[in-house]
């Protein structure tokens, strides 16, 4: 939690850096954003975990709950990347660089990095949601990180090529030997060198080995339901499963009520949970 | 410490305690009674079997209440309430408790809700047990009971003409310094009324092992049983001094971001922007309301997330009774958890 | 009184015959004051069916909470059944899927006036013609069926069900239309000032439960206006702006449409008697349009229609 006076309700001032679509189609663009004040970034760097999440403002329309998509090595700014859905991410991605922008954050659990040093790790993406993946790929491909950590193996799963985020950063890892990515859109598509087929049908196709390895699946509900079980059937065992998820939410802070799962918030104990903490829970998602 | 207090003394109590507090009484609005600000010339109602219509968590959590304000250029700043100091008379254990569990929620380590603390900070507690039990209420089956003194720091039991005050804290000394101290015999009169009370009230439901029936039977038949004629609407939530939900919204022409009452039994509670919603219909909100009182309440503060104070029963326009709807989830198939 | 017993026995037939196949009515409610809506879908569940004073709902709100196919048979007294035309003329319900067991109504029973007048430690309530026999803890108590009344029952002026398929019970003599009329010309009289200051008290006790949307037939639209966030029409909070745009627009959002049935006065927790708006805008419609809605099928609202011949040049 970041520890400044503010209260946890007021949003932490922010300014638009640089602002540009991810996707051909203009559905999902990326918002770089500055602190107006260098007590807050301090604040916020001290506290944040990738796979943490922050509620952007924007006034008179609301907030909108967007994960992390940036490392904190990569400077002195938060990177969000956000799907035009309903009123707060229009008016979203209708801000341009100079515009100002409210921020509360970090918040959430993030992924347990502490846990899983010394682990092999599974990435698997889909969509949009991708943008906390892409948050740790690169915190943990870092060379102050890298050594804390295994093997490195990706799985980045988009309906098209053009929904592809990151783009620029995708290529550069299929080149790296350091890591194995394995992206795949849903049909084929011409020059299209990579997987052909939805994401829980390359993940049983990779087969990555459970042994010594924790896997993160984070994507829409419908790829969710159907990669846990495929990491199941390939021996990952329920503790070493996670995934982050998402609820409509309000407050981000487990005082409005509405986001939770059974007695947990998402917003406060997760959005990360293990496989082994969800079947504890109710399937009320 | 334990006091006595003649009933006729008591308007001028009160009256004395407004020089340096607000004080909040139950009086008459329409046909029910609703704490309000002490007047010189209210009436108070502190003899009715029941408790006030609406739950007094409405003085810590108000029904619309100013989060943020929007500054020009799109800024923000905290919104600076200016709370009183104030002394809420005639709260009844069942609501007190309620107080003292939604503390459990708005303040914790590192998440301190900052305007609920403000108000509970600056808030003064005098509790009036029940020592005639009201109809609809089931605080004694919830673990709880008419005069119950959590969160107070005061608890008056009605002897007659006189109350038997029982100090609880240092403020509640305060308020009542200079009165006679009750003899042994008022005071063991006093006790008597309150387990006679106590006895009195009717179990409404056996709480054994209702946690586990309804967490293990998340998908049964029962839910839709339960809430066939449910209506949807806030009655039950809103009347409930336990529920705390709230919505977040940005009022734009007066430039502040609000947060509401809200209620997990409206559809758009959990709606997402997708359209997607993880509770579609009446059945799986009803599912939400009674497990996070009598499940989730549980696994987070090992307390039942309900004090029986009847309101819900009261006032469901289609008459819903949750003791019912407890009674028969007793019925529901269940194993012993055979946890550490 | 209601047949009880005949009552059943057509409820009974229509399940057995599959005439229906979920019959909506009322049956015992865990309290005395409380009878529940229910719905029987199995002739052995007709045993516990009641119909008595205290059924305070319109069921008719329940209709379009079914499948649209599906057969329902329902109990309907005067202004249920003319919600439930009303619904059949909205398109909601054809009526070839429906059977009304019409019910002549004597009143509702306002249980509110019985706890004012005897508390609510409540044991058991009996109607007997014309007296209503409560027992409470501290004793027994007898009024007048008259003096119990929900208010708008006391201004109703159909209390026979105009359409139903089969009518239990002898019908009954109109209303005296007179009396609703008066009500709101009363009210009229009043100077704005006092008009205004009775609005404002009673609209400022809201809590945005919409316990009375939720209990009136006519109010089915799946995203009501408050809910929706672009344009934002009113405020969502019980601030008096957000309160008073609440009342205002649902009363208007009713013209043509409220059967005066009083439901949603029932159900409103705060006492709030809402039902002052709705009946001005229909002694509106019924002295500038003649028009009294859902006496029968066929009719269609003024509101709701437009013909080349309108008098308003605008709406063509």
């Amino acid at each position: 939690m970041p520890s400044n006076s503010r209260s946890l309700y007021t949003p932490i001032p922010m300014h638009v850096l640089h602002g540009y679509y991810e996707s051909t189609d203009h559905s999902l663009k990326t918002l770089e954003l500055s602190f107006d004040n260098a007590e807050d970034s301090q604040a916020f760097f001290e506290a944040f975990n990738p796979g943490q999440f922050c509620l952007l403002s924007v006034a008179g329309k609301g907030e909108s709950a967007l994960g992390v998509a940036s490392a904190a090595w990569e400077g002195d700014f938060v990177r969000f990347t956000a799907q035009k859905m309903g009123s707060v991410t229009s008016a979203l991605h209708a801000l341009k660089a100079g515009d100002a922008i409210g921020m509360r954050g970090p918040l959430g659990n993030g992924f347990p990095l502490e846990d899983w040093k010394g682990k092999n790790l599974v990435i698997i993406g889909g969509g949009c949601a991708f943008s906390t993946l892409y948050a740790l790929t690169k915190h943990v491909h870092h060379p102050t990180n890298r050594d804390n950590y295994g093997k490195l193996t990706l799985v980045y799963g988009t309906r098209t090529s053009g929904l592809c985020m990151y783009k620029h950063d995708i290529a550069a890892w299929h080149e790296n030997e350091d890591m194995e990515i394995h992206q795949a859109i849903d049909v084929p598509e011409d020059n299209w060198l990579h997987h052909v087929g939805y994401v829980p049908d390359v993940v049983r196709q990779v087969a990555p080995s459970p042994d010594n390895a924790v896997a993160v699946v984070c994507g829409p509900p419908i790829m969710t339901k159907f990669t846990l079980p495929a990491l199941v059937e390939l021996g990952f065992a329920p503790e070493n499963i996670f995934t982050s998820l998402e609820k409509r939410m309000k407050c981000g802070i487990g005082k409005c009520g509405r986001c939770n799962l059974g007695p947990k918030y998402i917003c406060k104990h997760g959005p990360v949970f293990s496989l082994a903490e969800l079947n504890a829970l109710p399937a009320d998602l | 410490m334990n006091l006595i207090l003649e009933k006729q003394a008591l308007p001028g109590l009160l009256q004395s305690w407004r020089e340096q507090f607000d004080v909040y009484v139950p009086q008459k609005l329409e046909r029910f009674s609703h704490f309000m600000p002490l007047l010189d010339t209210s009436v108070l109602v502190t003899d009715e079997p029941h408790n006030t219509r609406i739950p007094p968590k409405a003085l810590f959590l108000p029904m619309t209440e100013t989060l943020v304000k929007f500054t020009r250029f799109g800024g923000y700043e905290d919104a600076h309430q200016t709370i009183h100091p104030r002394i809420i008379f005639g709260i009844r254990p069942c609501d007190a408790q309620a107080v003292q569990l939604l503390d459990t929620s708005f303040i914790q380590e590192g998440y301190t809700d900052p305007l609920w603390l403000e108000r509970r900070e600056k808030t003064i507690t005098i509790g009036l047990g029940c020592h005639e039990p009201c109809h609809n209420g089931f605080c004694t089956t919830v673990g709880y009971g008419p005069f119950n003194k959590a969160d107070l720091d005061a608890l008056l039991t009605d002897i007659g003409d006189f109350y038997l005050i029982e100090t609880l804290s240092e403020a509640g000394e305060t308020c009542f310094r200079g009165l006679a101290s009750a003899s042994d015999e008022t005071y063991e009169h006093a006790l008597n009324i309150q387990h006679t009370a106590h006895d009195q009230m009717p179990v409404a439901f056996e709480t054994e092992n209702l946690k586990e029936k309804l967490e293990q039977n998340f998908n049964s038949q029962y839910w839709e049983a339960v809430s066939q004629s449910c209506l949807g609407c806030g009655v039950c939530t809103f009347l409930c001094p336990t529920c705390f939900c709230f919505d977040i919204a940005d009022e734009t022409q007066r430039r502040e971001r609000v947060r509401n009452w809200d209620t997990c039994m409206f559809r758009t509670y959990s709606l997402e922007a997708s359209g997607h919603n993880p509770r579609p219909s009446r059945v799986e909100r009803t599912r939400q309301r009674l497990s996070h009182k009598f499940v989730y309440w549980l696994d987070q503060v090992n307390q039942i997330g309900c004090t029986g104070c009847g309101r819900c029963v009261r006032y469901c326009p289609v008459g819903l009774d949750i003791r019912a709807m407890l009674r028969r989830a007793q019925s529901l198939p269940f194993e012993v958890s055979h946890a550490l | 009184m209601a047949d009880l017993d005949a009552i059943k026995a057509e409820a009974k037939r229509l399940l057995s015959e599959g005439v229906v196949e979920v019959l909506v009515a009322f049956m015992p409610g865990d309290t005395p004051l409380h009878p529940q809506p229910a719905f029987f879908t199995n002739p052995d569940e007709v045993e516990n069916l009641v119909c008595n004073g205290l059924c305070q709902n319109n069921l008719a709100t329940f209709l379009t909470r079914l499948p649209k196919e599906k057969k329902v048979g329902m109990l309907v007294r005067g202004c249920e059944n003319r919600s439930v035309n009303a619904l059949v003329v909205e398109k909601q319900k054809s009526r070839e899927n429906l059977y009304l067991v019409g019910i002549p109504c004597e009143g509702i029973i306002d249980w509110r006036k019985i706890v004012e007048r005897v508390g609510e430690a409540v044991l058991a309530v009996n109607e007997n013609d014309d007296q209503v026999e409560v027992e409470t803890r501290d004793g027994h108590f007898s009024f007048m069926k008259n003096e119990l009344l929900h208010d708008s029952c006391l201004r109703c002026s159909h209390p026979t069900p105009v359409s139903a398929d089969i009518l239990i019970g002898e019908a009954l003599a109109e209303g005296n239309p007179a009396t609703a009329r008066e009500a709101v010309e009363e009210f009229a009289a009043q100077s704005a000032e006092e008009r205004h200051d009775w609005f404002q008290k009673e609209a400022e006790r809201c809590i945005r439960c919409y316990a009375c949307r939720e209990a009136c037939p006519m109010c089915y639209c799946t995203e009501c206006f408050v809910d929706h966030i672009e344009p934002r029409w009113t405020e969502s909070g019980a601030t008096p702006a957000g309160m008073q745009g609440w009342h205002i627009v649902r009363a208007f959002h009713q013209t043509g449409r409220c059967t005066s049935c009083g439901a949603c006065e029932r159900a409103c927790p705060m006492d709030i008697k809402m039902t002052y708006l709705t009946e001005k805008l229909n002694q509106d419609m019924k002295n500038k349009y003649n028009f009294e809605v859902g006496l029968d099928t066929q009719t269609q609202p003024p509101f709701a229609t437009v013909t080349l011949d309108d008098k308003n040049r605008f709406t063509v």
